[in-house]
């Protein structure tokens, strides 16, 4: 299946795109090709239950060639990154009440990443590059064991690939399987899973396969008209073990963010620091909206599971935290400023 | 320009790469090995490359890099050098105590030779031409209770580079590869593996024992991959150029004249007791300062900064007169000193030093200040040597995948004792960066990472080189003029204006 040419894959594509009927084909192709990632090749564009919109999709894949640009378009995006690796250690040093009785000074690499919209890698390659090559090193401050990340979009993934090529480590963790790229969306990863699951005939669902599920910079663009952030939430969080976080970033939909982010940043040269277009600041979503339609996901995906050890009694934890970029300086985690703009956020299943 | 356009060099969109970056076919027998790939390559193993390696194993988080350093000297031979207790190198540099907090950070400070290291408390700085002078005195700051606070602290460069080795062999042989003796032959971007990383933006170095060394012509060339590679090779950086990084600057025409002196006991006993001064004169007439530093056991180096003439003259003279003319340097007034700079050498075999009968006559009719250096006495058999001075600052110091460090980076003139410690700031910075950048994920060889460590030192270095030069050009003018009143006003407002002069101090001191 996975050996299929890929030009009748193509001309299928665009045969899913007239019809827009759904090819049960390339749901399946997923399971074939789930352990071994070198074998995948590319799905299809748009899908039935996509929560992305067509639009959204051609202007990233515009953006795609100079993804990797330091100077590029995509830099303040770049600038970002090491805060979610601090944020994320952030969220693993609260949350790590289950791990605390054990005090090594070196935790186990141990916790497996979902990356969902991972875009052309910015994100997933640098925590593919903190997990460790050989077992018997000591785990590093993102615990990682494995990284698995999604994108709609054909382009980006191909971008992400040739770039993690570049990193014998990353690459190195790609052939191993440790690493991989999946061009697919939420909602096909969730229904595979699912199926997987039934296929294995287990008698009560145990919760997803991941301790870490990401957001970055996703729940911003994802189309209404298909879907909607809670549901998109609620996906998300299905697909993460019990004690698991899924932890994002997005925009406050607000005055000053919408000076900050759609007039000054996407002001032309030399104002601007993002594209035009890269945002629609309708799509912004406020810190407290998150805060409530992520606990209502965590009740949900807590009431669905049968589990005796009564989590779903559990306290809900919800962290948030600012960020501001100054040129010059770069971003700073500015806690308080939450509605101002950017924001980090996570919620515990 | 040239900064983005280097900064811009191997970036290639990779759907452009094939085309453009075309892998380079090699004449060889048989395929061309797999290069071998290592995290961070340090080109040159003078103290700022010894020093980042030194750094990046003594961090628990950097530790496990797998890191290689290619030096063309021995480095057996640094490892082993060995000085009788009352010579010295006639290469010394002075350590500001904030390059002495890095060197005990990273475990470094204990495996010196303290015999062989002198603090100084004071400094003695005077122009020539007007005679104001600015006194660096800690004394004044502290209490008379304290100890007085070090401005500097003088160690050779072989025991400082020997201790470092010491520091490197402590921590082990895992994911250590030193190369001594060895020369980059060529480097080069690596290829694309269909079957592996695509290495197509990456330096590869192939590596040759070097010519000098017979013993080891048999070992063929290796191939090393660098994720980063760093340019701690000197002025020439031969990694600078395949960086394509561009550097501005200019030969001062001077030279600097470095000897090892011994001096005579001071008179008047110093409080506290051992308390060390460092002198330096500005001699306007001659073409630059005189500094007189402090070693161990009564013991200075000396470094002149004087016009090629004048040093040629002075390597020339016998080493009684040499010693006369360090002494003169230091009292007699610029038209004495020109006269003296003309005489007639005469033959070491000469019984009379006519260089210290001038001396001694010119004494009688010039007043002396109070803080002049002891007289010195001898000078070391074969340490009187001269090195051209320069300046030089690279447009960058980072290109993806390359870093420069210490002499790649920055020459400046040697006036303010600072060349050494800004390499050093630069291994400080280098080896913080490299650290951010496995904390968070990132790939040490990137330009986004390297940015931390450009951002830091850049400017600062511009900063310090550019006052020295300033420095330079202002005692350069020689006469009573308004510059030579200008200098005079600046030196003894600093000296009477506390907080100024307290402010400049830090400055030396090497922290903010």
């Amino acid at each position: 299946m996975a050996a299929r040419p890929s030009l009748s894959r193509v001309s299928r594509v665009i045969n899913s795109l007239a019809s827009t009927s759904f090819s049960s084909s390339s749901s399946s192709s997923f399971s074939s090709s789930s352990s071994a990632p070198a074998s995948l090749s590319p799905s299809t564009f748009l899908r039935r239950h996509s929560s992305v919109s067509a639009d959204e999709l051609s202007h990233f894949s515009g953006l795609a060639n100079s993804w990797w640009d330091p100077m590029g378009p995509s830099r303040v995006l770049h600038l970002m990154n090491p805060l979610r690796h601090e944020f994320i250690a952030t969220c693993l040093a609260t949350g790590d009440t289950s791990n605390s009785t054990g005090n090594t000074t070196s935790p186990p690499a141990n916790l497996h990443y979902l990356d969902i919209g991972c875009g052309g890698g910015i994100f997933a390659e640098s925590l593919a590059r903190t997990i460790p090559l050989t077992p018997s090193v000591p785990g590093t401050p993102t615990r990682a064991a494995s990284m698995t990340a999604i994108d709609p979009s054909p382009h980006l993934i191909r971008i992400a690939r040739a770039h993690a090529r570049t990193d014998p480590t990353v690459d190195a963790h790609l052939r191993s399987g440790h690493f991989k790229y999946l061009n697919t969306t939420l909602e096909e990863l969730s229904e595979r899973l699912l199926k997987e699951e039934e296929a294995k005939e287990a008698e009560q669902p145990t919760g997803g396969k991941f301790d870490m599920v990401t957001l970055f910079e996703v729940i911003e663009h994802i189309d209404p008209n298909t879907s909607t952030p809670a549901t998109f939430l609620t996906n998300a969080l299905r697909l993460l073990k019990p004690g698991g976080w899924l932890v994002g970033s997005t925009i406050a939909r607000t005055f000053p963010s919408f000076l900050v982010n759609q007039v000054i940043a996407e002001a032309p040269w030399p104002v601007g620091v993002v594209p035009r277009g890269t945002h629609e600041w309708s799509k912004f979503v406020n810190p407290d909206e998150l805060e409530g339609w992520a606990k209502d996901g965590v009740r949900t995906v807590r009431s669905q599971l049968h589990n005796p050890s009564g989590s779903q009694n559990k306290a809900l934890e919800w962290l948030c935290c600012g960020v501001m970029y100054f040129p010059g300086l770069g971003w700073k985690m500015v806690p308080g400023s939450e509605s101002w703009g950017n924001y980090f956020w996570a919620v515990r299943v | 320009m040239s900064a983005s356009r280097s900064a811009l060099r191997p970036y290639v969109c990779s759907s452009c790469r094939h085309g453009v970056l075309a892998p380079r076919r090699r004449f060889s027998s048989k395929p061309a090995q797999n290069p071998e790939i290592y995290d961070v390559v340090c080109v040159g193993g003078g103290p700022a490359g010894l020093g980042l390696l030194a750094a990046l194993r003594a961090s628990p988080v950097t530790s496990k890099l797998k890191v290689a350093l290619v030096e063309s000297q021995d480095l057996d031979k640094a490892r082993s050098w060995d000085l009788p207790t009352h010579e010295f190198s006639n290469r010394v540099s002075s350590l500001t105590p904030s390059s002495v907090a890095f060197l005990r950070r990273i475990g470094a400070l204990e495996l010196l030779d303290t015999d062989r290291v002198q603090d100084y408390q004071q400094m003695q700085v005077w122009d020539g031409e007007t005679g104001s002078k600015i006194s660096f005195d800690w004394a004044e700051e502290t209490s008379p209770f304290e100890d007085p606070r070090t401005v500097a602290t003088m160690t050779e460069n072989a025991n400082l580079v020997r201790a470092l080795l010491s520091r490197i062999e402590a921590s082990g042989d895992e994911n250590l590869k030193i190369f001594s003796k060895t020369t980059v032959s060529s480097i080069e971007n690596g290829s694309d593996h269909p079957d592996g990383p695509d290495l197509s933006a990456w330096p590869v170095l192939t590596v040759a024992p070097s010519e000098a060394s017979p013993a080891s012509t048999s070992e063929p060339p290796v191939r090393i991959a660098a994720r980063l590679l760093v340019g701690a090779d000197g002025i020439n950086s031969p990694v600078r150029s395949f960086a394509d990084i561009a550097t501005e600057g200019w030969d001062y025409n001077r030279h600097g004249v470095v000897a090892t002196l011994a001096l005579s006991d001071s008179e008047a006993p110093t409080f506290p007791a051992g308390m060390r001064t460092a002198f330096q004169r500005f001699l306007p007439a001659l073409g630059g300062p005189i500094a007189l530093l402090p070693l161990p056991n009564n013991h200075a180096t000396l470094v002149w900064s004087t016009t090629p003439e004048h040093a040629a003259y002075l390597k020339s003279l016998p080493p009684n007169a040499f010693i006369s003319m360090v002494n003169a340097a230091f009292r007699l007034s610029m038209t004495d000193l020109k006269y003296m700079m003309k005489m007639k050498r005469v033959g070491e075999e000469e019984e009379v030093n006519q260089h210290d009968a001038e001396l001694t006559w010119r004494l009688q009719h010039t007043p002396q200040p109070n803080h002049i250096p002891p007289m010195v006495t001898g000078v070391q058999e074969r340490s009187v040597a001269s090195f051209p001075l320069r300046f030089r600052h690279a447009s960058t110091y980072i290109s993806p995948r390359v870093a420069l460090i210490g002499d790649a980076a920055h020459v400046i003139h040697p006036l303010a004792g600072q060349g050494l410690n800004l390499g050093l700031g630069d291994v400080a910075s280098l080896s913080n960066t490299i650290e951010y950048a496995v904390t968070h994920g990132m790939d040490v060889g990137d330009l986004l990472s390297l940015e931390r460590y450009s951002t830091e030192r850049w400017g600062a270095n511009a900063k310090v080189g550019g006052v020295c030069d300033l420095l330079h050009k202002l005692y350069n003018v020689p006469g009573q003029g308004p510059v030579a009143w200008g200098r005079s006003l600046g030196l003894n407002v600093i000296d009477r204006l506390p907080f100024v002069k307290g402010f400049l101090m830090r400055q030396a001191e090497g922290g903010a």
